[in-house]
């Protein structure tokens, strides 16, 4: 399993507050290495979150949902074998 | 929809270059050019990623010299090339018209169809960001009014998707015409209706084929792009009040789906025309026209015409919303021409 943090995009402020602003996936949705997660953005500041590893996505905060930078967003299931419900 | 294995959520302008890319792939003679369409990838997304996929012979940056590059977009495609060619904002039209409307548009037909100009003109339009005069209009009126150009003006993603493709694959000149307040930018007012899913295969939307967004019976709301999404928002609001809309996305105005048109209001005799651009000599009186010139006796109601005043579209948030044709606006003329 891999954790999927909202990246630092303030660096004067380790905390910042952020949006996740689009989920381009579902939970529970099969992903590839690399492919569009999110979009998260801070102040006027966007950036796309990429998978980084193959396997199930499972999102832990709804979209337009304000998250502290550095906390996890979703997690990657990488195990072998598992598939969406 | 739910995600399968063959469709992806996209926002309207990642579908926009997943369509131009899937060209790019097919065709080597689509190449995409304009103002920071490079590593910037266009100001409002329209070319994300082009440039590290296709590298930089075919997805070149230009100068801000307009005429320039768009009168070399007009010569590669006259030497067989299918070039798209970004003009950053419609707004800018004025410093490269001659080469628009005068070159790209008319030598089809002054070489009596014997040269062909296979090219797209892609741009943003639209306001609702406090962008000012010179870059918040939509101008689809104008570009509609000139012979030789089809206008296309997708709503959606997955219509931005199929028009792109049906644009490049056309052998005539075609402008694209992308609402910024539709392309789902963060940055933007957010836009659900500017997220979908969409296909992964590549696939066409017809250029002059109206959709149906919503089905109704009391009142036809005929609209295009950032509009639909307002109109269907109302038209939810006012299902509640007994009032059932029906809302016609043209896609296109060049050329215009009259048929369309002329079947709605056939149903249900009421005519809202929703329309961004300018009020006076435009699209939403080309549209009752279409109604009025085949039979007057369809409307059983005055038509109410909801557009942007004769005004220059102002700075100020306040005013420019007082301008624009939003829910509230649309909501007052759909309501009082059902109850005529």
């Amino acid at each position: 399993m891999t954790e999927v943090m909202f990246p630092a995009l303030s660096k004067e402020n380790p905390a910042a507050l952020g949006v996740l602003a689009t989920w381009f996936v579902h939970d529970g949705e099969r992903v590839t290495a690399g492919q569009l997660l999110a979009e998260v953005q801070v102040d006027k500041v966007s950036v796309e979150v990429p998978a980084p590893a193959a396997g199930v996505v499972r999102l832990l905060v709804r979209e337009e949902a304000e998250v502290p930078q550095g906390t996890p967003i979703a997690r990657v299931d990488t195990a072998t074998g598992s598939s969406p419900p | 929809m739910t995600a399968t294995a063959d469709t992806h959520r996209l926002t309207t302008a990642k579908a926009m270059v997943d369509g131009i890319t899937a060209e790019m792939d097919r065709d080597e003679s689509v190449i995409y050019l304009g103002e920071d369409v490079g590593a910037y990838g266009g100001i409002f997304g329209s070319s994300t990623g082009l440039l590290d996929r296709f590298g930089a012979t075919r997805v070149i940056d230009t100068p801000i010299s307009e005429t320039a590059f768009i009168g070399l977009g007009i010569g590669a495609a006259v030497e067989g090339m299918r070039p798209i060619v970004e003009l950053m904002f419609v707004d800018f039209f004025g410093v490269c018209m001659d080469q628009i409307y005068n070159h790209m548009a008319k030598i089809s037909y002054e070489s009596g169809g014997n040269v062909k100009v296979p090219m797209v003109l892609t741009t943003a339009v639209g306001g609702g960001y406090s962008d000012g005069a010179q870059h918040s209009q939509c101008l689809w009126g104008t570009f509609a009014h000139l012979p030789g150009m089809k206008v296309v003006a997708p709503s959606n993603p997955y219509d931005a998707k199929g028009l792109m493709a049906s644009a490049i694959r056309d052998d005539g000149p075609v402008v694209y015409m992308f609402h910024k307040g539709v392309m789902g930018l963060v940055w933007m007012a957010k836009n659900q209706r500017a997220i979908d899913e969409v296909p992964d295969e590549p696939y066409t939307v017809p250029i002059g084929q109206a959709r149906v967004a919503r089905t109704g019976s009391s009142v036809t709301v005929v609209t295009v792009s950032l509009s639909v999404h307002h109109a269907l928002d109302v038209a939810e609001k006012l299902a509640g009040d007994g009032i059932d809309v029906e809302v016609l996305d043209l896609r296109s105005l060049v050329p215009l789906d009259r048929a369309a048109i002329v079947a709605s209001v056939r149903k249900t005799g009421r005519l809202v025309v929703v329309d961004e651009d300018y009020l006076s000599y435009g699209l939403s009186g080309e549209v009752v026209a279409s109604v009025t010139d085949v039979d007057p006796s369809l409307l059983r109601a005055p038509v109410a015409r909801v557009a942007v005043p004769d005004v220059p579209i102002p700075y100020a948030h306040a005013l420019e919303y007082a301008v624009l044709p939003r829910h509230d606006r649309i909501e007052a003329a759909i309501r009082a021409v059902a109850a005529a």
